[in-house]
């Protein structure tokens, strides 16, 4: 706990105005409580401080006798190595970005028609579908893969972006539906009655006022669908073989499993990879929380 | 029906008589159709296929032959196969792991939440900063993991080493005796920032009243926690703890990347033992069985999950 004892004192004239709820006259629990924070911090933040700064190391330097905590000099040759045409990075870079893109893009729409019609429409059946709907988001993939494999493998489907999307929408859209069918909810229903009276059909009434009004949910469930299928790795494992039709998780386990410790060019690899979801996850975190809240998101 | 009534709920709190609603079977199919069809074609129906695999004796690209029950009385009860102990060891390792990891998960993600929820400084920024493993894909935290976990040049043997603490590299994913607990560490790196959340959002929708009634009646902080915001807190800690069971338990990464199963198949939980059977073996029948016994476990948590959160909708 040396590293928590410095800057524990310069937080201390805060005190007065800032008391941790549960001991807001103690002194004692407001220290810990920071105490604490700083370990979680230091806990949260030094695996991907280590993941940077192995990135941006020579090899010499990682490779050294001693270990340094910052690097002694800072290059960027594992980013243009990893990059470059030695590796089939950037082809998997762009499968990952297009299987993401497409099952963001199918199961919104899905999950904005389903939900609309499961919360504002009346038919047989129903609540049955809206109950299969949270089964499916809960079934495991680790059952599933082996059938889907088969079931793949028979329609030519293997090592193909299109059979990796399909499978991805076992989550995605049963997640999709559900967060928006909890959103359309909150909307007064008014609105849709007034619309009705002007004539306008059912169909009009889902694309110019339910969605429009929907912006916030729908980028949550977009984010989700996005992220969930960015970082999946079980089902890209199993359908795809051929390094050029990899997601860049599976390269990038494909590159170790070879049996290359090229540990530079890796945590460079995985720096590049956790941009996107770490970009949108910062940019749309304040619906992301409010989603995720619901109750209802895969860890 | 929960979902039923709460519709009609909200339809009479707007004064709409529920028939409002709209009762248009055919919109009502066509827009549910496209999911339906995922739901039946990418779930149930694999589910299904799951089921008849595993009652065949069935390779990679060859014809299966139906042996009824054989490959699960294989896996549970003949000692003599080589995948009874393989089965066994990957019950008790799954046991151990799941164990562990929400645990370590509920502890790190319980204080978390109470700090981020107390009054301290630049709050926003504190909980942005926690919740960041969440964002970062899981392959890429394993494998960063795994370089921090070297023995050579591995930084948290050199720091010990540094410190005086050990002389000779600790081989945190190659003894059969830390492995495990190896894995855990990083998987619970990764998965606590979930349970943060839920119970970040938990603990601030208990009213800060009865925290002020308690302090004016004496009640310590601790007291406090213990009879106001445990109790208050179950239904969340419940949510978060089968869902959590569900997704640690079958999350393959750190497993697979970390150690691979080994040392002596010490970190084999099952869905890795399935995955080595099935696309190294080429055994799909026994694969497909594997999950398959584990399944009532997950029948009944899903089961009482749906309940909770279709009630939950309310």
């Amino acid at each position: 706990m040396a590293e928590a004892a410095g800057p524990l004192e310069r937080v201390r004239p805060a005190e007065r105005s800032l008391g941790l709820w549960l001991a807001r006259r103690n002194r004692g629990y407001y220290i810990i409580g920071y105490a604490v924070l700083l370990f979680l911090a230091l806990w949260t933040l030094f695996p991907v401080y280590w993941q940077l700064a192995t990135s941006l190391r020579s090899d010499v330097d990682l490779f050294s006798s001693t270990v340094t905590l910052i690097p002694r000099i800072i290059t960027t040759e594992h980013y243009e190595k990893i990059l470059g045409p030695s590796y089939p990075f950037l082809r998997q870079l762009r499968n990952s970005a297009l299987v993401a893109l497409a099952t963001t893009v199918i199961s919104t729409l899905l999950g904005a028609m389903a939900g609309y019609a499961l919360t504002r429409l009346r038919f047989a059946g129903r609540t049955v579908l809206a109950r299969l709907l949270v089964y499916a988001y809960l079934a495991p993939g680790t059952i599933l893969f082996i059938p889907i494999f088969v079931m793949m493998s028979r329609l030519g489907l293997r090592d193909n972006l299109v059979g990796l999307t399909l499978a991805y929408l076992t989550f995605t859209v049963p997640f999709a539906t559900w967060m928006l069918m909890g959103y359309f909810r909150t909307l007064p229903i008014e609105l849709e009655e007034a619309a009705l009276i002007d004539g306008a059909s059912r169909w009009q009434i889902l694309w110019r006022i339910m969605v429009p009004l929907s912006g916030p949910a729908l980028v949550v469930a977009a984010v989700f669908a996005f992220t969930l299928s960015w970082n999946e790795f079980l089902y890209a494992l199993v359908l795809l073989q051929k390094q050029e039709v990899m997601t860049a998780p599976v390269g990038l386990s494909a590159y170790v499993i070879g049996d290359q410790y090229y540990w530079g060019q890796m945590m460079a690899a995985a720096t590049i990879m956790s941009l996107p979801p770490l970009v949108v996850y910062l940019f749309g975190q304040r619906w992301v929380i409010a989603g995720w809240t619901s109750g209802a998101v895969k860890d | 029906m929960a979902l039923l009534r709460t519709v009609e709920r909200t339809s009479v709190r707007a004064g709409v008589r529920p028939t409002r609603l709209g009762r248009d079977f055919w919109l009502g199919y066509a827009l549910t159709l496209p999911a339906f069809l995922v739901v039946v074609g990418l779930v149930a129906y694999p589910l299904g296929y799951a089921f008849w695999l595993s009652l065949q004796d069935i390779k990679v690209g060859g014809q299966g032959q139906f042996v009824g029950l054989a490959n699960y009385a294989r896996l549970l009860f003949d000692r003599d196969s080589r995948i009874y102990g393989l089965f066994w060891n990957s019950v008790k390792v799954t046991f151990l792991y799941t164990g562990g990891a929400l645990a370590g998960k509920f502890i790190i993600g319980m204080v978390s939440a109470l700090i981020l929820n107390a009054q301290i400084r630049a709050r926003h920024f504190w909980r942005t900063l926690l919740f960041v493993p969440w964002a970062i894909p899981a392959v890429v935290s394993a494998f960063t993991w795994r370089w921090m976990y070297n023995d050579v040049n591995g930084v948290i043997n050199t720091l010990l080493t540094n410190l005086g603490l050990v002389d000779r590299p600790i081989l945190f994913l190659a003894d059969p005796k830390l492995a495990l607990w190896s894995v855990l560490i990083a998987a619970i790196w990764q998965g606590a920032p979930f349970w943060t959340m839920t119970f970040l959002a938990g603990l601030q929708a208990i009213p800060r009243e009865l925290y002020e009634a308690a302090a004016i009646d004496g009640a310590t902080p601790f007291q406090q926690y213990f009879r106001i915001t445990l109790p208050l807190l179950t239904p969340v800690i419940t949510v978060t703890v089968m869902l959590s069971a569900i997704w640690t338990s079958n999350a393959i990464q750190y497993v697979y990347i970390l150690t691979n199963g080994g040392p002596a198949n010490a970190t084999q939980t099952f869905p890795l033992l399935a995955y080595h059977e099935g696309m190294q073996a080429y055994d799909l029948g026994i694969a497909s069985t594997i999950p398959l016994v584990f399944f009532p476990v997950f029948a009944v948590l899903i089961y009482f999950l749906t309940r909770r959160m279709l009630r939950q909708e309310g």
